[in-house]
């Protein structure tokens, strides 16, 4: 190692979360001199996530990885719940595939998971720097050459790896992504409810080590895009909701994200899951909701942009991804640079090698497909109008009284064309065809 | 010179949770003591002001104590002794200074023995007595002042209401306060090359301890209970509109006697 070299790494990844540390361990592995730099007191310590984890995509982009993972439970029933004003109608999705190893989604609490691979990394080879915030890249000659850290310490390094969120700072001063537009996020509020295994079991109907995750829309925001999510952990709930910021903005009378969340809480649904659990861990987070369209330029001279910070993040509406477009990013970015290094080249030109990476697989893919997702779910019919007739339907079908009731078929037919054969729901019904 | 610097590795105190009036220490980080950090930042300031000074960590703690020694190495000592055996665990104040001490005679030299006044987790504050004492050394505690010179060393105590100015011949061992410096935030660069400094990992058998003298089997207090204090909730949701909550509010703080005393 010359003097120069040792002012020096050749990788310094900004941010401990999946992709950052997918990046670093794929390098480290490699034998690449990669150090991580993380604000939190350890990876994980600021990272959330609803709470699940899709697993087949991430055993394809890092094998060896999973065995021992800190994961929770595998999520053997998949429930969705649509809230209407004092009702609510499910429908609930139970498959013996689910209970199939290897197992297609785990819950997930990011601070044990993330602290883990941190280790992992640091196994490898790889340095994690825990406590240090990056405010700034370090450009010469027009290129990135490293990361500003405070006052008066600085990472100088061949490739920076922006990996540092929804809201990435690196991305933007390296001038990689314009201002961002509150259309594209949404904010999250969870808690983190502890109950004892047995409890949570008894109550959501599951095996040991099975887990439930259910997904509610509806009058639970309020005519606002979103929705909320209950996973069952090992020893604990998550429990949260979603809200679009742009709707939150424009709402009126204002109401708090913890206030929704409270209301939501209460729901007699809601309530008995939880009860008499003790709250040990309350996060707020923002979500990248703009999909394709809100992406900023992957890469540049020195520099690329993986996970959130590169808007990576889809809702698909029953299914909200993230994570595994995280890990994806983060190994594709990894390959990228191996392939800059063997070439001593770490230019635009070179680094461009990831975006191709990303555009064939699932990652940009799956972008694409579901661009219209967002548009479609700026229409505040589904979140109460929708939800509000099927619940309506529903009760009509099941409520006994003392006076003749009609056939099945008459009130299906009567209150199916009342409510969904109009001029709105018709364009709904198209709509849906673009996602 | 020899300056010695006693650290310790502690739970992350603000990471810990409390239930049923336990603290819950598992998968709490390990994090080094406030104090300790002034104490090792004291020991730089005397390499830097004092030409020809060694500074050695002996470090008490876990075997996760190998990216956590990078702080002290990168803030300015020269070497490390670990003493991460989990024989150790578990000790009193009096078994942890009787390790500390035959650790200190093992190094071969110190002329300087600096700790923080107390562990931030704790604070029995007794360590470094009995240490002074099984190495035979004057000690001076709670400075907030220090100047080593000519093979002395000049300390100003803070004794609360007064301060008081100390002098003794080296070798000495001191406790330093909070007040006593600013740790430095040690540069990454720092931090690296902080990993190739020399290391020397210590259990019972190197410093001539049987298993019975030390850790839990040596115990010359025994801890009978380690509660947080109880804490009811009043659970008062105040109603009405926001001007009537605040006046609830003040006239609830009132009633409890935390207004208006």
């Amino acid at each position: 190692m010359t003097e120069a070299d040792e002012e020096k790494v050749e990788v310094v990844v900004v941010g401990a979360g999946l992709a950052g540390l997918s990046a670093a361990y794929v390098l480290a592995q490699a034998g690449v001199d990669t150090v991580v730099v993380e604000r939190g007191d350890y990876p994980g310590a600021k990272n959330v996530t609803g709470g699940r984890i899709y697993m087949h995509p991430l055993r394809h982009y890092l094998p060896d990885l999973w065995d021992d993972a800190p994961l929770e439970r595998h999520v053997t029933r998949e429930t969705i719940t649509m809230m209407a004003e004092g009702a609510s109608t499910a429908i609930t999705l139970d498959n013996d595939k689910f209970r199939e190893e290897p197992y297609h989604s785990y819950t997930i609490l990011r601070s044990n998971f993330d602290r883990w691979f941190g280790d992992k990394v640091a196994e490898a080879g790889g340095f994690v720097l825990p406590k240090y915030r990056a405010d700034d890249v370090l450009v010469e000659d027009g290129r990135v050459v490293g990361i500003v850290m405070g006052e008066e310490d600085e990472i100088r390094a061949d490739v920076v790896v922006a990996a540092d969120g929804v809201l990435s700072l690196i991305a933007e001063k390296a001038g990689l992504r314009q201002a961002q537009q509150p259309k594209h996020f949404a904010v999250s509020a969870k808690e983190v409810i502890e109950l004892p295994a047995k409890s949570i079991e008894e109550r959501f109907n599951l095996g040991p080590g099975e887990g439930a995750a259910q997904l509610y829309f509806g009058t639970l925001t309020k005519g606002m895009l979103g929705g909320g999510f209950i996973y069952t952990n090992q020893d604990s709930i998550s429990l949260g909701l979603v809200v679009g910021i742009e709707s939150l903005m424009e709402r009126e009378p204002k109401i708090e994200v913890h206030e929704i969340l409270e209301d939501f809480k209460a729901r007699p649904e809601i309530r008995n899951l939880v009860a008499d659990g003790e709250i040990v861990e309350y996060s707020a987070h923002a979500i990248p909701e703009g999909g394709i369209n809100a992406m900023p330029k992957l890469y540049s001279d020195g520099i690329v942009v993986i996970g959130e910070a590169a808007g990576l993040g889809l809702n698909m509406l029953i299914t909200v991804r993230g994570m595994e477009f995280a890990v994806a990013s983060g190994v594709m970015a990894a390959e990228a640079i191996l392939k800059a290094r063997e070439k001593g080249d770490y230019s635009a030109d070179s680094l461009a090698h990831y975006e191709e990476l990303l555009k064939d697989s699932f990652a940009l893919q799956d972008l694409e497909t579901f661009r219209h997702v967002l548009g479609f779910m700026e229409n505040p019919r589904l979140f109460n109008f929708y939800p509000q007739a099927v619940c309506d339907i529903f009760t009509e079908l099941m409520w006994i009284d003392e006076k003749p009731k009609p056939k099945i078929s008459t009130t299906v037919i009567r209150e199916g064309v009342g409510k969904f054969l109009n001029w709105s729901t018709i364009k709904d019904g198209l709509g849906m065809l673009r996602i | 010179m020899d300056v010695i610097v006693c650290m310790k590795q502690i739970p992350d105190l603000q990471q810990i949770r409390i239930k049923d009036r336990e603290p819950i220490l598992d998968n709490v980080p390990l994090v080094w003591g406030d104090l300790d950090k002034n104490a090792i930042e004291e020991a730089s300031k005397i390499k830097e002001a004092v030409e020809d000074v060694k500074v050695t960590v002996v470090a008490l703690g876990s075997d996760k104590i190998e990216q956590g020694i990078l702080e002290p190495l990168a803030m300015g000592a020269d070497e490390a002794v670990l003493l991460t055996d989990p024989a150790f665990a578990g000790s009193d104040s009096m078994g942890t200074a009787k390790v500390l001490a035959k650790a200190i005679e093992k190094t071969g030299s110190y002329d300087l023995v600096i700790l923080g006044e107390g562990s931030t987790d704790n604070y029995s504050g007794v360590v470094a007595s009995a240490l002074a004492e099984l190495l035979n050394l004057p000690m001076i505690s709670y400075v907030r002042e220090l100047e080593v010179q000519d093979g002395k060393v000049k300390a100003v105590r803070n004794m609360e209401e007064s301060f008081e100015v100390m002098e003794a011949d080296l070798p000495a061992l001191v406790t330093v306060a909070q007040e006593i410096n600013e740790p430095r935030l040690p540069k990454f660069m720092a931090i690296r090359k902080a990993g190739a400094k020399p290391r020397h990992e210590w259990g019972p058998d190197d410093l001539g301890l049987a298993a019975d003298e030390v850790g839990q089997n040596a115990l010359s207090v025994e801890t009978l209970s380690n509660l947080a204090p109880e804490q009811d909730r009043k659970n008062i949701i105040l109603k009405g509109n926001l001007a009537e909550q605040i006046d609830a509010l003040v006239d609830a703080l009132t009633k409890e006697g935390v207004l208006g005393r």
